[in-house]
């Protein structure tokens, strides 16, 4: 234990200069699982403690800082979600100047948060659909389903597939023969493949109940 | 339910004993009593082990305690069943429930608010209340049965506590054609779980023979739609709690009802961000940022792991402007921001203010002025 | 509307906001004449009364058992009993085996290998692998 006190600072600066890269060595070392000998193997799994725990240089009391490495709890409201009367917005108003945008947009740039999930994901809402589009849309879909789908549909008037299937509905003979197609191909599925599907089904009712 | 001369015969049965003994010395023929005579309570020892059991107080006669055993459908006569004291007590469980559950989450949606309510102090939950108190049910009512056991019947008809509710004139369509009940009508027509309150049974047409009409009640508490009445186990169960709470309240007052709901019926756990079950979750959280004018949310990767395996995993965090809102991992990038959304909105419903105070503990002597609680707009999509 | 509600049912754990004493009964059987009673028979003359009166929430039910020996039954909230036979103990060893049969919650025996069994949700969650920064070994 003195040993270990006395080769702190050592192991600080050691830290310090070589924060991440290993020395080949150390790493063959470390992959293996055991040593020759029992005392060398316990010597080898004997882990320094996190840096947080130890005193700094300066010996003073310090805050240790070790987030959980979980996701956060519901139950843990962020601080966008606080409402203005809530005595912890108050107590982090550095929160608020970190979290509003246009207030420091020089200090923060895009490029401190992660990647976005897919390009889609940061395009602005436009209403560029006019009430006369919407109407000839509505006489494409009704007049050649098959041409003009969801989709096309959605390319042509630029657009969300969504907001189509708000404005149009297809017509009765249409949807039938969507139905008979999808039910054509189902029976063509083998029983692994059925099952496979309504296990998907599941799935997703789980996924929306939060318990996925 | 309960033919007037039935009633009278009941009065009569129930006379003091020693006009009942002056009865059996004019050798007239004496009427069993459905339920055991309350003179019989002090002597119970089941009874004085409930008493003590559930650190009731002294003010509360064991008598009293022997009436909230008995049921309706064991006693039809109110004076002699807990009826009455298991409306109270419902009155008093749903009053302390709901502003509990409001104030410590307001924004909860009305339906998890219902939920929620049935979960602390609907049917279910009374029953395991009753049967972890170790209250025994007898095998069938009667007044040789010791006043400690619960005394109810299967066969006939018991009353719902909330029976005096206000029925809605198209209770029938709703049950029969499946009518859409809206959430804001279920807080102002239907009963504090947001069920419909349900007219009593009818009464047979012609009660003449009362072995029909025992028949069709019969019937009735079997009837499949109605599940309240079929499940005359639990129903007599939660009457009873609730009639204990009653009793309290009467006899200890406002007070000491609190203390034991508190006791007994809200330090039960339950996990409320369990009771959620979505169905657009990232429609509803991009119209809550545009309700509370935050920055659309954006889904954003914030780790994956094997791509292109079998079993990837990628960890989604919704962002609206630098701030994070939720996160959540799945197996593809869809799963996982569907997941990051319903974890968003769950942390927006599940918001709970700190040191809250309830209404009710401005009744007390003294207590300091009411704080006004935290209310929320409403619901996002209703 | 878009949102249901799922039904679930709260969870109560003795202890935490009230207690409730999970024996709800005891049988206690003795016999007049057989000598394995002597001491239970001197125990519900002394220390049986006393004992009642500290535990109001248990119901006693005092009965002979001719030509048996004495015993106890413990009955329990959760339906189980648990019976002791008392032959030749005396007194103070007997009221030590009744006060065993009070303390215990009715469920089997079993072995107890974590410090805290809780419902209640960790403070730190529960871990994941892509969370947090780990520590480089």
């Amino acid at each position: 234990m003195e040993t270990r006190q006395a080769l702190r600072p050592l192991r600080i600066l050691f830290h310090a200069t070589l924060p991440v890269t290993h020395t080949p060595v150390f790493r063959s070392v470390a992959s293996r699982r055991h040593q020759s000998t029992a005392s060398r193997t316990k010597k080898m799994l004997k882990i320094p403690p996190h840096p947080d725990f130890l005193t700094p240089v300066s010996g003073q009391n310090h805050i240790i800082y070790n987030p959980p490495p979980s996701t956060a709890s519901v139950y843990h409201t962020p601080f966008k979600f606080l409402p203005k009367s809530d005595p912890r917005r108050q107590a982090n108003l550095s929160q608020l100047v970190r979290s509003s945008p246009d207030l420091h947009p020089s200090s923060r740039s895009a490029t401190a948060l992660p990647p976005l999930t897919r390009k889609t994901e940061a395009r602005e809402r436009k209403y560029n659909v006019t009430r006369e589009q919407v109407e000839e849309m509505r006489e494409l879909r009704a007049k050649d389903p098959m041409r003009w789908g969801v989709l096309n549909l959605a390319k042509k008037y630029d657009c969300s597939p969504v907001f189509i299937m708000m404005c149009c509905k297809a017509s009765a003979e249409h949807k039938g023969r969507e139905k008979e197609r999808l039910e054509a191909i189902k029976a063509r599925w083998g029983p692994i493949r059925t099952e496979a599907r309504n296990e998907k089904k599941k799935r997703r009712v789980l996924l929306f109940q939060g318990a996925l | 339910m309960l033919a007037p001369e039935q009633i009278f015969n009941e009065e009569e049965s129930h006379e003091s004993s020693e006009e009942s003994a002056s009865f059996q010395q004019a050798n007239l023929p004496r009427k069993t009593l459905p339920s055991p005579h309350p003179d019989r309570a002090p002597r119970s020892a089941k009874l004085a082990a409930l008493h003590a059991r559930l650190s009731l107080s002294k003010k509360i006669p064991l008598q009293i305690l022997a009436r909230t055993l008995v049921d309706p459908s064991a006693d039809a006569h109110p004076q002699f069943n807990n009826a009455n004291l298991a409306f109270v007590g419902a009155s008093l469980l749903q009053y302390h429930t709901s502003e509990w559950i409001v104030t410590r989450y307001p924004r909860l949606p009305m339906g998890i608010v219902f939920s929620a309510m049935n979960g602390y102090a609907g049917g279910p939950a009374l029953l395991r209340i009753a049967r972890a108190w170790g209250v025994e049910a007898a095998a069938a009512p009667g007044e040789k049965v010791d006043p400690g056991y619960l005394q109810y019947s299967r066969e006939k008809p018991t009353v719902l506590v909330h029976k005096w509710g206000y029925a809605r004139a198209e209770v029938k369509e709703l049950e029969k054609y499946k009518w859409r009940r809206g959430m804001s009508s279920r807080v102002i027509f239907d009963d504090p779980f947001g069920n419909t309150v349900s007219k009593e049974p009818k009464e047979p047409k012609d009660p003449k023979d009362p072995k029909e009409a025992a028949e069709l009640e019969f019937r009735q508490t079997r009837d499949p739609d109605n599940s309240e009445i079929r499940d005359g186990d639990q129903n007599a169960h939660a009457n009873f709690v609730r009639a204990v709470v009653g009793a309290v309240y009467l006899y200890c007052g406002s007070e000491a009802a609190k203390t034991f709901i508190k006791a007994f019926v809200l330090s039960r756990t339950l996990d409320i961000s369990n009771l959620f079950s979505f169905r657009l979750p990232q429609r509803e959280l991009t119209r809550l940022c545009d309700r509370e004018n935050f920055d659309p949310p954006v889904a954003r990767l914030l780790s994956e792991t094997g791509r292109l395996s079998r079993t990837p995993v990628y960890v989604v965090g919704i962002y609206s402007g630098y701030d994070m809102l939720g996160e959540a991992a799945g197996s593809d990038l869809e799963s996982a921001k569907i997941a990051a959304s319903i974890n968003a909105l769950k942390s927006w419903y599940l918001y709970s203010p700190p040191n809250v105070s309830l209404p009710s503990d401005t009744f007390e002597e003294g207590a300091a002025p009411w704080e006004p609680a935290y209310i929320d707009m409403g619901e996002i999509i209703s | 509307m878009t949102i249901r509600a799922l039904e679930k049912v709260s969870v109560g754990q003795n202890g935490v906001g009230a207690f409730i004493l999970q024996c709800i009964k005891m049988d206690i059987h003795y016999c007049d004449q057989s000598g394995s009673s002597r001491g239970m028979n001197s125990f519900i003359k002394s220390e049986l009364s006393k004992f009642a009166a500290l535990n109001p929430q248990i119901e006693f039910a005092v009965s002979p058992r001719p030509r048996k020996h004495p015993l106890i039954i413990g009955h329990y909230i959760n339906g189980k009993q648990k019976s002791i036979c008392v032959r030749n103990m005396h007194a103070l060893q007997i009221l030590k085996k009744v006060e065993l049969l009070r303390d215990s919650s009715g469920e089997k025996t079993k072995k107890v290998n974590k410090p805290v069994t809780s419902i209640n949700e960790s403070v730190r969650g529960v871990w994941s692998p892509y969370h947090g920064n780990g520590m480089p070994v």
